[in-house]
This record gives structure tokens, C-alpha cells and sequence, in this order.
């Protein structure tokens, strides 16, 4: 068993890689957002560097790049999760209209059928 | 070796099969952990959407440099435990032990840094909801930034101390040479928690200081 996990784990100077590279990303987010160099890109091109950055945490000080299977599964399944919260969070708030008291002609498009509907606009379920 | 197998617990096969479980329930933790700080995240999301100005306007008053600093000590701290992981499976306990005070140091670093910063913000007035009188900045959204600001680096700030705290224990531990060798899952948890916390960080620093 040892012989198994002597091959298993890596060297020191693997940890020191990963800990350069991290370092080199740091510095390339910090003069990407001082210079506004890249524009309305920055907040994808920042957080792309997160990911490349979380990504090695994970992978190497993390181990999951040696123990992969179920541990692998269990982030995985976290971040799917956390993807459709802030997905349909957001697209509900982007798809919303604003409330309108009285009701405009968008709004009483959007009313359910039912007594509470008002007169003289079709209700969306009766349209064809 | 009798004296790693003694740490098996009596439902477990061998020492292999029992880390491996820990490792697991590790993940699942963490994973619970995820979704601790995606609630937070889509709260900061949600109100980037709604005052992107305000939003962009208050980041400034935040100073970039200090995050940077921090980062850099936390990626550090994160580089210190892991080796200290490595001397503990090469038994080298002593040399393991450091390494885990070192990174309470890194950790202790951390925190100065930021209180700091805090004290600059309760000075300034950048506060949350009705607190914010900074009059540098008066538009809707800003205080709603430093709510989402407070909440998160606050709700880091408790998870360093306990990783700290944590950290401690097993620096201790080590020291007495209760783990090394093929017996060093206390070490390797504690410090997965650890690196939970810079990854956390990773996606602060951006979503904080550099918008």
C-alpha cells in the first residue's frame, strides 16, 4: 500500500508550480482591471482567470486531479446548483416588467383570465 | 504498522477504505459549503444587475492594492499547508508543524489586512444600507454594495478564523507526531477546508476590487 501511494502523490515542486502560476494570474488580473484594457470584457475575462485559478486550487492542492470518481461528482454537482441559482435569478430580474399601478396595456397583456381581469382587454389564455 | 492501523475505526476494512470515505464526506461538506457562498454570490449578481454604475462607482472606494496583497497571502498560505500535507506523509512532523504555524501566520496576515480596511470603511462611511453617509458617492445601489461587500468578505473573514482555529489543532497534533506517514487524513481535511477558503477568495478579489 505504500508503494501505491508513494506513486499517487506527487513532489513538492509540484505545489511550487502551482503556487507560481496562481501568483502569475494574480498579477495579470490585477493590470487587466487597473488598465481597463479589456473593456466591457472585463468582468468575463476576470472571471475566467478566477476559474483558471480555482480550477489549479482544486486540482492540485486539492488532489482532486489524483482522487477523482465520486469527490470529482460532488463538487461538480455543487456548482451546478450554484449556476442555476444565479441563472435563473438573473433571468427572472432581466425578464421582468415594471409594475404599473394603474395597470398599462403591457401589463393587463400579461394578466391571468379571471374574474379579476380587467374589461375590454383580452386576457393572454382566451388568444388563440 | 500497527501503530497507523490502530486509527481505523472498527467499521472500516483498512486504512485506505476509511480515508477515502473521509475524503468523500470532506467533498460533501464543502460542497454544502459552495452552496453557503452561492447564495451570497447571486445576491452580488443580482444587485450588479440592477446598479451596475453604483456598483462600479462604490468598488472604487475600495482599495485594489489591498486585495491584491491579500490574495497573494492567502495563495501563500494555501502553498504552506499543502506542503505541510506532504512532510506529514513523509513523517517529517516537525517540518509539518511549521509549515501549518506559518500559514496561521499567513492567515493572521490576512486578517490585519483586512481590519484595516474595514476600520478605513467605518471611518469613511462606506457601510451597509442606512449606515452609508459617505457623501462622496450618493447614488442608488452604493450601500447596497457595501451590504453585499460586509456580507461576504465578512462571512470569509469567520471561515479564515475558523480555518485558523482548525489549523491550530492540527499544528499541535503534528508537532506530537500524531499523524505522518500512511495517517494523515486530520492534516489533509483541515487542510482542504483551508484551500476552500482561498478558492472563495479567488472569485472575491474580482467580483470586489477590480470592477
Amino acid at each position: 500500500m505504500s508503494a501505491e501511494t508513494e506513486h499517487k502523490h506527487a513532489g513538492p515542486g509540484r505545489y511550487v508550480a502551482v503556487w507560481i502560476a496562481l501568483l502569475l494570474f494574480t498579477a495579470l488580473t490585477v493590470a487587466l482591471g487597473r488598465s481597463h484594457l479589456a473593456g466591457s470584457w472585463g468582468l468575463p475575462v476576470a472571471l475566467a482567470i478566477a476559474v483558471v485559478k480555482s480550477t489549479l486550487v482544486v486540482l492540485f492542492f486539492m488532489h482532486l486531479w489524483d482522487h477523482g470518481g465520486a469527490n470529482r461528482l460532488v463538487l461538480a454537482t455543487a456548482l451546478v446548483f450554484v449556476a442555476l441559482l444565479i441563472g435563473l435569478v438573473l433571468l427572472d430580474s432581466a425578464t421582468r416588467f415594471p409594475l404599473a399601478d394603474p395597470p398599462t396595456e403591457a401589463t393587463m397583456r400579461l394578466m391571468p383570465p379571471g374574474p379579476g381581469a380587467p374589461p375590454g382587454v383580452e386576457p393572454a389564455a382566451a388568444r388563440p | 504498522m500497527p501503530a497507523a492501523e490502530s486509527h481505523v475505526a472498527h467499521h472500516f476494512p483498512d486504512l485506505e477504505v476509511q480515508s477515502h470515505a473521509a475524503r468523500l464526506g470532506m467533498w460533501l461538506f464543502l460542497a454544502t459549503e459552495v452552496l453557503l457562498f452561492g447564495g451570497l454570490f447571486t445576491a452580488y449578481a443580482l444587485y450588479r444587475m440592477l446598479y451596475p454604475s453604483a456598483f462600479h462607482g462604490a468598488s472604487r472606494l475600495i482599495e485594489t492594492s489591498m486585495g491584491a496583497l491579500n490574495t497573494v497571502v492567502l495563495i501563500t498560505s494555501s502553498l504552506t499547508v499543502a506542503l505541510a500535507f506532504h512532510y506529514s506523509r513523509q513523517s517529517r512532523n516537525r517540518l509539518a508543524a511549521l509549515l501549518l504555524v506559518a500559514t496561521i501566520g499567513l492567515g493572521f496576515v490576512f486578517l490585519g489586512v483586512k481590519a484595516v480596511e474595514y476600520a478605513h470603511h467605518f471611518r469613511e462611511g462606506h457601510l451597509p444600507g442606512r449606515f452609508y453617509r459617505y457623501a462622496g458617492l450618493q447614488v442608488p445601489g452604493a450601500s447596497m454594495f457595501f451590504t453585499v461587500y460586509f456580507l461576504m468578505t465578512g462571512l470569509h473573514g469567520i471561515h479564515v478564523i475558523i480555518g485558523m482555529g482548525v489549523l491550530t489543532w492540527l499544528a499541535v497534533g503534528a508537532w506530537r507526531g500524531s499523524y505522518g506517514g500512511d495517517y494523515t487524513t486530520p492534516i489533509e481535511l483541515g487542510g482542504m477546508y483551508w484551500h476552500l477558503v482561498d478558492l472563495i477568495w479567488i472569485f472575491l478579489f474580482p467580483l470586489l476590487y477590480l470592477i
